[in-house]
């Protein structure tokens, strides 16, 4: 009863102290010069032109599906080049009349597909693009995001199915390049690479689309990668950054290769601690952590609060990147592992696979990663310390 | 198909799987309950109010503190207009004061001072939050609801999330809504004596005698209804008091005895019970047997109620709640049983079949139990 008491007690103060430790932190600015906050788009800047222009038009005539739909495909492609998750609320919103319509027209499906499987949603998801295939049998892009969904969600011989639907409907080169994406996952690798290689040899294949070019070459890293060429892995995410130096999924590839080479430095180099991206500020932690940095527990208090944020507001779309921060930077491997797992049934990529085999090395739990083993060894997945784990978590 | 809007798709399925980085957008409301007073404080993004309000009037891409200072009075007109308090008998006054800035893990935040009033004493406080939503349909408000209590001890604290599609919510001053948690208690009792076999056994086998009266080993039935509710009533509360007695004092950990000394005590007095019915061996005032066995039910109730982890505020709610529940269950029992009982009573059947074939096979069922609860061994399928 005492001792119960007393740590009722000890929780309680705990609490206080928490709750009301960002209160505490409120202050009165000095001066009205005190720059508070920078804003993310750069005033004046085509982007931020286009979006208040659509804004003005859309706030005259809030029914006009024509300029709804143009606004919200600005925030969408702002969500994705600046890697921020306010935009996908605000071109949810800008579609709010039509959204929770069954079928709307097919380009509110596609944004609202788009949206749904950037929050996880990805059952949502791909009932609005099978909507759209219904629709229109050869909507490339429905037909592409599909096989994203599929790939990511594990369902790889659907993914391999909607890719050569893709190729049938409008683009032979973004065809292979999504079935190359799905090879590279299921066993594959080598052929996928030669494919892709190829393709970025041949003048012209690829011209004038830089995001297609960036996108090949970031996945012929990869594939290189996953078959042990370090050096073309290397020139690969180079020529990927030197085209698009600000792509975040680029940038946090080319840092895992560069954690997993043992050059935590570069890592550094190459992301900055105040980075605004998770994912990013994830490896410059663990770069930080390896190199026993001064700024390891700055840049790791900064993940543990976005982390605490997120889980208040409810949110489970970064399970993967919380299980590894819970690994790799708390070092506390059962609760790493319980969010691997929870991650695993929801998304089955490369990196969800090796973070649960990980974790359950390190909570000593091979057995709890079984399904991912089977899935592993189903799928041929391919990688060089992915075998390695695979070993470890079968030897006896 | 465009091609450009094709590529820009590409590009974005190369994020498909990538976590999202800043943080989608969140208010953190913090509210304390004191009788008819409201107070607290309301973090809100100044990227958020930029989206809504323009801050950002010198277009330099920042928010300096006098793009905020001089624009307090819009800024507290718009927040107030979307959060509306209100209890029964009417909506609650809300005021914003004192602005000052924080830093959460996204940037910024403006942080309005509340304070507010309702007509009367808070007993449930609605909530009603449309803040953003229909600029941003991601956004939520995060409320933390703190209600005073006699000390610091005694404050409870709930947090809820309002969303797009959940705008509206009601709290109980003091926690989450006690008539909830008292509902939810009651329906773990209910459902613990439903769930409980060696429990509804132990009644029944108290209870088949009831309409009958003993002379030796034989039995005979009672005259009239009324000697029968009398036997059932005094049965039923004496079981009810002892167990009422024994879980109190059990939950709050006044005496404490080991499961398996419990549990096998409970096996002990269903047979023992049983044979009774069969052989005489007990006290023939069924009432005290009752109550004496009933000590020994209030134990294993208690073990139920232990592994719920109570907060020390909710003990005694949880307590009255959880025995409510089960002296409801008790009663359907009772409803079911005794009628019928009272019905067949006279024929031989009953006598024969009822009472002496019932009480064997609870008597069986009992032993099995026992064995399986004392010795630690799994052999009985429930």
């Amino acid at each position: 009863m005492k001792i119960a008491g007393s740590i009722h007690a000890l929780v309680a103060a705990l609490a206080f102290v928490c709750t009301n430790a960002a209160w505490a932190a409120a202050y009165l600015p000095a001066s009205d010069t005190d720059v508070l906050e920078q804003l993310p788009l750069q005033s004046g800047s085509h982007a931020d032109r286009m979006t208040r222009a659509l804004q003005t038009l859309l706030a005259r005539d809030p029914n006009n599906l024509d300029v709804a739909l143009r606004l919200a495909q600005v925030y969408v492609e702002r969500a994705r080049s600046e890697s921020d998750p306010r935009q996908l609320g605000h071109a949810q919103a800008t579609l709010a009349p039509w959204w929770d319509e069954e079928a709307p027209a097919v380009p509110v499906v596609l944004l609202r597909a788009t949206i749904r499987q950037s929050s996880h949603q990805f059952d949502a998801a791909r009932a609005d693009l099978q909507q759209i295939i219904a629709r229109e049998p050869a909507n490339a892009q429905a037909l592409l995001t599909l096989a994203t969904v599929q790939q990511v969600t594990g369902d790889l011989a659907s993914a391999r199915t909607s890719c050569a639907h893709v190729a049938a409907a409008a683009a032979v080169a973004i065809g292979a390049i999504c079935t190359a994406a799905v090879d590279g996952v299921s066993g594959n690798a080598a052929a996928a690479f030669d494919t892709i290689d190829a393709l970025l040899a041949r003048p012209g294949a690829l011209v004038g689309a830089l995001h297609v070019q960036t996108w090949a070459m970031t996945l012929q890293a990869e594939l290189a990668e996953r078959l042990g060429r370090p050096l073309d892995a290397e020139r690969w995410y180079h020529a990927s950054l030197a085209i698009d130096p600000s792509d975040a999924y680029t940038i946090a590839a080319y840092a895992d290769f560069l954690l997993d080479s043992g050059r935590p430095a570069d890592v550094v180099a190459l992301i900055a601690l105040d980075t605004p991206v998770d994912v990013l500020l994830l490896r410059r932690a663990q770069a930080d952590r390896a190199l026993g940095s001064a700024d390891a527990a700055r840049s790791a208090r900064d993940l543990a609060d976005r982390f605490a944020a997120l889980r208040e507001r409810g949110d489970r779309v970064h399970l993967r990147e919380e299980a590894r921060f819970t690994l790799a930077i708390q070092g506390v491997p059962d609760a790493a592992l319980e969010l691997a797992l929870q991650n695993w049934n929801v998304q089955k990529e490369p990196l969800d696979a090796r973070i649960a085999l990980e974790c359950a090395l390190a909570a000593r739990r091979p057995h709890a990663v079984d399904d991912v083993v089977r899935w592993v060894d189903q799928t041929h997945l391919q990688g060089v310390r992915l075998a390695q784990l695979m070993r470890e978590v079968r030897a006896p | 198909m465009s091609w450009t809007r094709l590529l820009a798709c590409a590009a974005l399925l190369l994020c498909a799987s990538l976590a999202h980085a800043h943080k989608p957008s969140d208010s953190y409301l913090t509210l304390q309950i004191d009788d008819a007073a409201v107070n607290g404080h309301w973090d809100i993004a100044l990227r958020d109010l930029d989206v809504v309000l323009d801050l950002d009037r010198n277009r330099d891409s920042r928010i300096d503190w006098g793009e905020v200072r001089t624009r307090i009075g819009e800024i507290d007109a718009y927040a107030l207009a979307h959060l509306r308090l209100s209890i029964d008998a009417g909506p609650c006054s809300l005021a914003a004061t004192d602005p000052l800035i924080d830093r959460h893990s996204d940037g910024a935040y403006v942080v309005l001072t509340l304070s507010g009033h309702c007509t009367g004493r808070i007993d449930v406080l609605t909530v009603d939050y449309s803040l953003l939503f229909d600029v941003d349909a991601q956004h939520r408000g995060l409320l933390k609801l703190e209600t005073k209590g006699a000390s610091a001890a005694d404050t409870q604290v709930v947090t809820a999330v309002f969303a797009a599609d959940g705008r509206r919510q009601a709290f109980a001053a003091g926690g989450t809504s006690a008539w909830h948690q008292l509902k939810s208690f009651i329906g773990d009792g209910i459902g613990h004596i439903a769930g409980g076999f060696d429990h509804i056994l132990f009644l029944i086998a108290l209870l088949l005698p009831a309409v009958l009266g003993r002379s030796g080993r034989s039995w005979f039935a009672v005259p009239g209804i009324s000697v029968a509710l009398w036997n059932v009533a005094k049965t039923v509360t004496a079981f009810t008091l002892a167990h009422s007695i024994t879980l109190s004092l059990a939950t709050l950990h006044f005496v404490q005895l080991p499961a398996r000394l419990t549990e096998s005590m409970i096996a002990l007095s269903v047979l023992v019970t049983a044979i009774d019915n069969l052989v005489p061996i007990l006290p023939s005032k069924r009432w005290v047997v009752a109550f004496v066995f009933g000590l020994m039910h209030g134990f294993g109730f208690a073990s139920v109620l232990v592994d719920l982890n109570l907060p020390r505020s909710a003990l005694a709610l949880s307590l009255f709640g959880f025995n409510v529940g089960v002296e409801m269950g008790q009663l359907v029992l009772v409803a079911l049983l005794v009628p019928l009982a009272y019905l067949a009573r006279e024929k031989r059947l009953y006598q024969l079949v009822a009472l002496k074939g019932g009480s064997v096979v609870i008597a069986l069922l009992a032993l099995g139990w026992l064995i399986e609860r004392s010795l630690n061994l799994k052999l009985m399928p429930f």
